[in-house]
């Protein structure tokens, strides 16, 4: 009897109690070539995150998690490394923030968890500038690849437009491009990009531009141009507070992406997200006036006799300020920004007595005109994508799936602010999970065109936020 | 001014639950070494579980011990990596005390505790489906005082009362980070108990030929005054404030009929064959709330939408000499479990189970047994739409067991 139980005991510690599962594949190329692999874009691009750029930052970013995954591939995998102009620290880098509180020119910390205590009293959770941020001197030296004729495989430029393509000395005005344009103060960014092309030789590249083209009329509360007929503020360079004009979008759009496959690269082009989506534009209500007594709504119900609006226990719409200046009543859709002073909303009667200024708000007609271009962008980029071959990524779709939320592993990703995973605490760009959740869409779409067999990554075993 | 950050919801997202076939079939030697089968066949005190009409039949008072060691072992495995869960044993016991009154009565009584409900599972804290379970185990006892009562010499009857208690721990990793990258935890623990009741009629045409019907109802395992603990960054202790939950999981009701019979003439040979008809559909939705709720804490409602599963078992006793006896049997138990809830916490698939096993009986009043079982899926692939988890998983158990019966 007792023999059997050993005997037993014995099997199952030899195998029959370990079982494995083993259905990884080895991932291959198909069609497609990721030996040199060149990353064109944005903030997004750059692992811009927390409303600064940061070197754990630009090490999670999605071109980083494309490359590793290109990496395992055995034939036409990515040879060697991947090179990012990486700052030094953790501090955050970057041209003052003039909506945060400015510390001082060219001070840009990023933003960490941490405890507020408002005008009331009431102390809860937000984002706050790193405590004890002091700018480190070598985030702002100018970056020297230690790769191969000294490449970087990952240029993009937090700021950049598809409209700055053809401006000359761009990389002098932006601090980001400053640190490792080729001739910063006498190329454009289409310059360098032909210089990055003809140095690395890239097989494969993908390209994420154009959400600037329409989120700094969006960031500025629509106080630009949003109709797409903007003009030049001076010489070809546009203001920032405009809607890049379709027409000069098409044409820089396409002459970047002739280009990138100048050297016979396939790759792989992102659409536009809807920037209305992000938290920055959602995290506050539009009817975040929330009265808690009946003596509170009924003087504010007086105070706008004159315009019929009814204040109610609970929930209201914003007054705020439209683009013509006039004070009214927000309505359902319209959106408030992130950067909207908070103390003012909570003691200084904005948004009831006083309107919500009209920089922090989208009114309905700039949401439409935010929306319209976007959509115009994406045309451009889906028809180029067309025309060239190339995976088309597309973003936008999947963003408003991110909206609604979406579970991967037991996580929910949605736009939520700070609870949403995704978003990092500036509410438009991406914590790492975030980053590697992108990373997969951008998989999805380069195997499907090409034929590759790019395994996806498990975004949960990157950083959502961090709390004290 | 409502505050704006972090009001919204941090939601438990998926805190789920015990698993899919979380039923044992381990509750006597003999019929464990027959593929689990016993409904027609009264062999010994272990029919108060069986059978508990069979009870009547025994000739006397008979005192029943016995114990399994079920090592258990879960594989998943994605396109990314693969990882097993951490060895473990679960030991269910059975004690059963009865028989007849006195030899010759039409009358038996008995006493049973058992265990035919449990599961446990531990995955590496690491594991990608961390945060919808990193541990769990659910053991159950029942304990059944049962009369049976030989009608006739064709048909005998028994019932018992059940009262049932449990007890029940979750842990699972919380997407909320500290400054160094740790996750959260929540720890769900509680005890429980419920009632419930097993009938049963055995038919005995001749000495070759047995039934048996049961009918085993339903126990709402009630648990009330769990605790909730939460480990999470100190600045969302106000948002995971340690609570209590209640919560209650259907251990299933279990019909069953079998037959038993000699086919050889030597009469050394007894066959049985049982078919299981379990009640899982009543396992809908797995349900935790909460005393203290908070923007991040809601009470969890997860559907589970279990089936109900017809679980054929065949067995064999062959009887070598007055002293030894051996066993062998096989069964095929379907999974509860259907497609898109395979849940990480017992990522069921259709079991097959063989198992063998011996008797001794060194003294005339003294009976040793000994079996073992062997429990495997087919790698499945199986999807958890709730959590949106897929993966490939595979259990094995290895069960050996011991177990002897004296008569009074």
């Amino acid at each position: 009897m007792k023999k059997i139980y050993i005997i037993g005991a014995l099997a199952c510690s030899i195998s029959a109690c370990k079982p494995s599962v083993n259905i990884t594949k080895a991932p291959t190329a198909g069609n497609a070539v990721f030996t040199n692999y060149l990353a064109v874009g944005n903030s997004l691009t750059a692992g811009f995150a927390d409303n600064s750029l940061y070197v754990t930052g630009q090490l999670n970013s999605y071109p980083q998690r494309l490359f590793e995954q290109f990496s395992k591939i055995a034939v036409h995998g990515a040879s060697g490394d991947f090179y990012q102009p990486l700052l030094h620290s953790d501090m955050g880098f970057g041209p003052q923030d003039t909506s945060a509180p400015p510390p001082g020119l060219n001070f840009r910390p990023r933003k960490v968890i941490g405890e507020v205590t408002n005008c009331l009293g009431v102390t809860s959770l937000a984002p706050v500038n790193l405590p004890g941020y002091a700018p480190d001197a070598q985030d702002a030296m100018q970056y020297q690849s230690p790769g191969p004729n000294g490449q970087i495989n990952n240029i993009a430029v937090p700021g950049i437009r598809v409209a700055d393509y053809p401006v000359l000395g761009y990389g002098a005005g932006n601090l980001y491009a400053a640190r490792f344009y080729h001739n910063p103060s006498t190329s454009t960014p289409l310059d360098e990009l032909q210089y990055s092309v003809a140095n690395l030789h890239p097989t494969f590249f993908t390209m994420w531009l154009g959400a600037n083209d329409v989120l700094g009329y969006a960031l500025a509360g629509g106080q630009g141009n949003g109709a797409g007929t903007a003009t030049p503020a001076i010489y070809n360079y546009y203001s920032s507070n405009d809607i890049t004009p379709a027409s000069v979008f098409q044409a820089n759009f396409d002459t970047a992406v002739q280009v990138a496959v100048s050297t016979g690269a396939k790759g792989a082009l992102i659409n536009i997200p809807d920037v209305t989506s992000i938290p920055f534009f959602t995290a506050i209500p539009a009817n975040g006036l929330y009265i808690t007594r009946q003596t509170l709504a009924d003087s504010l119900t007086a105070f706008y006799a004159s315009k019929n609006y009814v204040f109610k226990l609970g929930p209201n719409y914003f007054i705020i300020q439209d683009n013509a200046g006039v004070t009214r009543q927000a309505v359902p859709g319209e959106l408030i920004l992130l950067t909207t002073p908070m103390d003012s909303l909570s003691c200084a009667g904005w948004g009831s007595i006083k309107p919500i200024l009209k920089q922090y708000v989208l009114t309905t007609d700039e949401i439409q005109n935010i929306k319209n271009m976007t959509s115009r962008f994406n045309d451009i980029i889906s028809q180029a994508a067309l025309r060239n071959n190339l995976a088309l990524v597309d973003m936008n779709s999947y963003m408003s799936k991110i909206q609604s939320g979406i579970v991967y592993n037991g996580i929910t990703y949605s736009t939520q602010f700070i609870t949403g995973t995704a978003f990092s605490l500036d509410g438009i760009h991406m914590t790492p999970r975030g980053y590697a959740v992108i990373a997969n869409q951008i998989i999805l779409a380069i195997n499907k065109q090409y034929g590759s067999t790019i395994n996806q990554i498990d975004p949960n075993q990157y950083n959502g936020l961090m709390f004290p | 001014m409502k505050k704006h950050f972090l009001s919204a919801s941090l939601v438990l997202s998926t805190l789920t639950s015990f698993g899919a076939g979380y039923q044992v079939n381990l509750e006597g030697l003999r019929q464990m070494a027959m593929g689990g089968s016993g409904t027609a066949w009264p062999w010994d005190a272990s029919t108060i579980f069986y059978n508990p009409g069979g009870l009547s039949r025994l000739k006397s008072i008979q005192v029943y011990g016995s114990l399994a060691d079920i090592m258990p072992a879960t594989a998943y495995g994605n396109t990314q990596g693969s990882t097993t869960t951490k060895s473990q044993t679960f030991t269910p016991f059975n004690v059963y005390v009865g028989g007849t009154i006195k030899e010759g009565s039409r009358l038996g009584l008995g006493l049973g505790i058992y265990t035919p409900f449990g599961t446990g599972l531990t995955w590496n804290n690491d594991w990608p489906g961390r945060y919808l379970v990193q541990s769990i185990s659910l053991s159950c006892v029942f304990v059944q005082p049962t009369i049976s009562y030989r009608i006739s010499d064709l048909i005998s009857v028994g019932g018992g009362f059940i009262y049932a208690s449990g007890n029940f721990a979750l842990n699972q990793a919380l997407p909320v980070q500290d400054m160094n990258g740790n996750d959260g935890t929540a720890h769900l623990k509680g005890t429980g108990n419920g009632v419930g009741f097993n009938l049963g009629v055995q038919m005995k045409v001749n000495e070759h030929l047995q039934f048996g019907v049961t009918y085993r109802s339903q126990v709402n395992m009630d648990l009330n005054g769990g605790r909730a603990t939460f480990d999470v960054p100190a600045s969302l202790s106000t948002t995971f404030p340690n609570t209590q939950f209640v919560s209650s999981l259907p251990l299933p009701q279990v019909f069953s009929v079998g037959i038993g019979f000699k086919p050889l003439a030597n009469e050394m040979l007894t066959m049985q064959f049982d078919l299981n008809y379990t009640g899982w559909n009543s396992y809908d939705s797995l349900r935790f709330d909460f005393a203290t709720q908070t923007s991040s804490l809601k009470n969890m409602h997860v559907p589970r939408h279990y089936r109900n599963t017809l679980t054929p078992r065949l067995g064999g006793n062959y009887k070598i000499s007055k002293v030894v006896s051996v066993m062998a049997g096989a069964s095929y138990d379907p999974t509860p479990v259907t497609t898109g809830f395979v849940s990480p916490e017992l990522p069921d698939a259709d079991r097959i189970n063989v198992s063998c096993g011996a008797s001794v009986k060194p003294f005339k009043r003294l009976t040793i047994m000994a079996a073992m079982e062997f429990t495997t899926t087919a790698k499945h692939a199986a999807t958890y739409n709730y959590g949106n988890f897929n993966g490939t998983y595979t259990t094995q158990a290895i069960t050996p067991g011991i177990g002897l019966y004296y008569n009074l």
